[in-house]
């Protein structure tokens, strides 16, 4: 028996985290903020958190950066861009509790030289902090956010930094960052509170690699929410007229360039769903390509328009 | 086909010109570019000139690399097959080889090479701390194919190596990261910190390595005593081998930074890429290496460069008089309106992208490759692109 269709809705507002991630270039930061809007619209306290090297979603929504202070973006929205350093001492003193230690022992020339050169710590206490807004952070009683939205780095170091608690423990197994990394993993791992999503384009190696990243989740059971399709071009033109028009003499020889340039990359949009469609046994939601001409706060909109079906 | 306008607008040297004299060439940039199609076409091109090249890569698109007749990772060249060549209607001069990267094999070959006897290399393959940072360590890819460069250059079976480097977005990590992994292996602070449990660790006393000291309590307190009492394992049986890696280390710097190796910095017009690429450019700079050349992918060609009407009414009458039905809903002229008007928008948006770009950076010879209405995935489509290449643009 063919396993069960997928669900087309998947219920990605009813998460504490989701993470997006997927081939370089393929819109994971637009994504992020079309849908932390769209979850801030629907009454959500929405954090961002961006960990790439350059913080982008603050931007796309027309704001300034917000760096690694929590900043708010739109009613309801915010975003912080979690790096290491600051993700470190925040962490740290969580666990020391008293300053004078942390000033001792951190601030210390030879540990800060080992905590650089530490392989992985980068990603564990950024993950750390992530992890920190999504389960632990409370204001008034109740969690400081619905929902967090984590745009995490491209394919290979996006899958490093969710697997990051797989490593670790099997490299540690006591002590307090054993103990909240097992907790990361429980939180990554659990279908009810995350779901990871990759983003895509209707290309030959973001589609492989979505593929491939696909089955990479799987394989360590981290639960996934959809696959989004980015720049998909409709067909919109028949074969008959695509023959006539190229046909139609040097008059139309500047529709028929135009044309043709459209259909070919319809022709790879429907061909690049369909493999994904085959291969991914996960909701997709097809993304239309903006012509926009500056990729701004009307752009996410629209993107955040087109992906209300995922929520 | 190369057009004659792409031709005129030729200013800069050839490519081949600028890298005529370099043995090795990486194609740097940010991810989702075309990185592995144009280092695949730059050592085709060197390999139809003449030279022995190869295209080192790290994760090729899985039907360029079946094209290439490359099939499985693991540090083997593979030398392009004569009829895949003649299939394409090339005949070159040279040879072309094409090698996927093995990250753990390339470390475990590092080992072997560098470690003073065959039982140390043991020692440190089956140590459990070096099974996982050979393959998890973040950098380790980029430090590795930075060796694998190096090997491969001294060598000297290759006349010109073309790396594809890994889709890193933070040009500082890959540039670096040779030091930072290099900080790891012999860092004296690290040693003064696990002094007690290194001794211990030498003696073979398991039990007594415990970590001592406030410091490293509190340490042991993040990582657990297992991860520190691991890492001083790892750090002595790595003990005398420093000195070779820092050799290594240096000798790939050097190479980098010196005449033999060029950099190309490969992007699109889409604004983000381009942002990524001058990040690049300038972390390159701040190490002292120059970008020898641009490349910018995907293009997209203005279809009004071909004339003709663009309005709905003036193509409509365009159409009556080619006698083709305007049907359709909406109607086939309305649609061709729009159509071009958005192709000519794309095109726009790349062309002032790209005008920008040659602007930041006008000391740097750029190379337009339009947008290909075909993915590339055979010698011939990459034979395509180096007819653009060797092309320059303003």
């Amino acid at each position: 028996m063919p396993p069960a269709a997928p669900d087309a809705r998947a219920g990605l507002l009813d998460r504490r985290l989701v993470v997006f991630t997927g081939k370089g270039g393929t819109g994971k930061s637009a994504l992020s903020a079309a849908l932390a809007l769209a979850a801030s619209r629907r009454g959500k306290r929405v954090l961002v958190c961006e960990v790439t090297a350059r913080e982008r979603v603050s931007e796309l929504l027309g704001r300034p950066a917000s760096g690694t202070q929590i900043h708010e973006l739109a009613p309801n929205l915010y975003s912080v861009h979690v790096r290491p350093p600051e993700a470190m001492r925040e962490y740290a003193l969580m666990i020391l509790r008293y300053e004078t230690l942390y000033n001792l022992v951190f601030e210390n020339k030879v540990v800060r030289y080992f905590l650089t050169a530490a392989p992985s710590l980068a990603e564990i206490v950024m993950l750390g902090k992530v992890w920190w807004h999504a389960t632990r952070e409370m204001e008034r009683g109740r969690p400081r956010w619905d929902l967090v939205v984590l745009d995490a780095p491209a394919t290979g170091h996006g899958l490093t930094l969710l697997t990051v608690p797989d490593v670790f423990l099997s490299i540690v197994s006591e002590g307090p960052l054993a103990r909240d990394m097992r907790d990361m993993q429980l939180l990554l791992k659990d279908p009810a509170r995350c779901r990871t999503c990759i983003v895509t384009l209707p290309e030959e190696m973001p589609a492989n690699e979505a593929i491939e990243l696909h089955r990479a989740l799987d394989q360590h059971g981290l639960p996934q929410g959809a696959l989004f399709l980015n720049g998909v071009f409709e067909p919109r033109f028949a074969p008959q007229e695509r023959t006539q028009v190229a046909r139609g003499g040097p008059l139309l020889a500047a529709a028929a360039d135009a044309m043709e340039s459209h259909e070919a990359r319809a022709d790879l949009s429907v061909r690049y769903e369909q493999l994904l469609r085959n291969e991914v046994r996960l909701p997709l939601l097809a993304v239309p390509y903006l012509f926009d001409r500056s990729f701004g706060p009307q752009a996410i909109e629209k993107v955040a328009r087109s992906i209300e079906a995922a929520l | 086909m190369r057009r004659p306008e792409d031709r005129a607008l030729a200013r800069h040297p050839l490519l081949d010109q600028v890298l005529a004299r370099r043995r090795v060439v990486c194609c740097v940039g940010p991810g989702g570019v075309g990185k592995t199609t144009t280092a695949a076409a730059l050592a085709l091109r060197a390999a139809m000139a003449g030279k022995r090249s190869l295209v080192l890569t790290i994760d090729p698109a899985r039907r360029l690399a079946n094209s290439l007749g490359l099939k499985a990772l693991g540090n083997r060249e593979t030398r392009i097959d004569d009829a895949l060549f003649r299939a394409a209607g090339l005949h070159p001069r040279g040879e072309m080889y094409a090698m996927m990267l093995d990250l753990k094999l390339t470390w475990d070959e590092l080992v072997q090479r560098q470690a003073p006897s065959p039982e140390r290399a043991r020692q440190i393959l089956e140590n459990r701390l070096y099974q996982k940072l050979s393959t998890a360590m973040a950098g380790s890819l980029e430090y590795m194919a930075m060796e694998k460069v190096s090997e491969l250059r001294s060598s000297g079976r290759f006349d010109v190596v073309v790396l594809d480097t890994p889709p890193t977005t933070n040009a500082l990590d890959f540039l670096r990261a040779p030091d930072r992994i290099l900080d790891v292996l012999d860092n004296d602070a690290m040693r003064i910190l696990l002094g007690p449990m290194l001794k211990a660790s030498r003696i073979g006393l398991k039990l007594f390595a415990l970590p001592t000291g406030l410091v490293l309590r509190t340490l042991a307190k993040f990582t657990g005593q297992d991860f520190l009492r691991d890492l001083a394992h790892f750090m002595v049986a790595f003990e005398g081998m420093y000195e070779g890696f820092k050799q290594r280390a240096s000798q790939v710097k050097q190479l980098l930074a010196g005449p033999e190796a060029a950099f190309v910095l490969v992007t699109t017009p889409s604004p983000l890429s381009i942002e990524d690429a001058l990040f690049f450019h300038r972390a390159l700079q701040a190490d002292g290496i120059s970008t020898a050349a641009l490349v910018v992918n995907r293009v997209q060609r203005d279809p009004h460069r071909l004339g003709g009407p663009d309005s709905a009414p003036a193509l409509r009458e365009a159409l009556q008089l080619a006698q083709i039905a305007d049907g359709g809903d909406p109607p086939l002229s309305q649609r061709l309106a729009r159509t071009l008007a958005e192709q000519g928008t794309l095109a726009d948006l790349d062309r002032r992208q790209v005008q920008e770009l040659s602007r930041t950076l006008p000391e740097v010879p750029l190379y337009v490759v339009p947008r290909l209405r075909k993915d590339v995935h055979d010698l011939a489509g990459l034979w395509q692109i180096d007819e653009y290449l060797s092309a320059a643009e303003e």
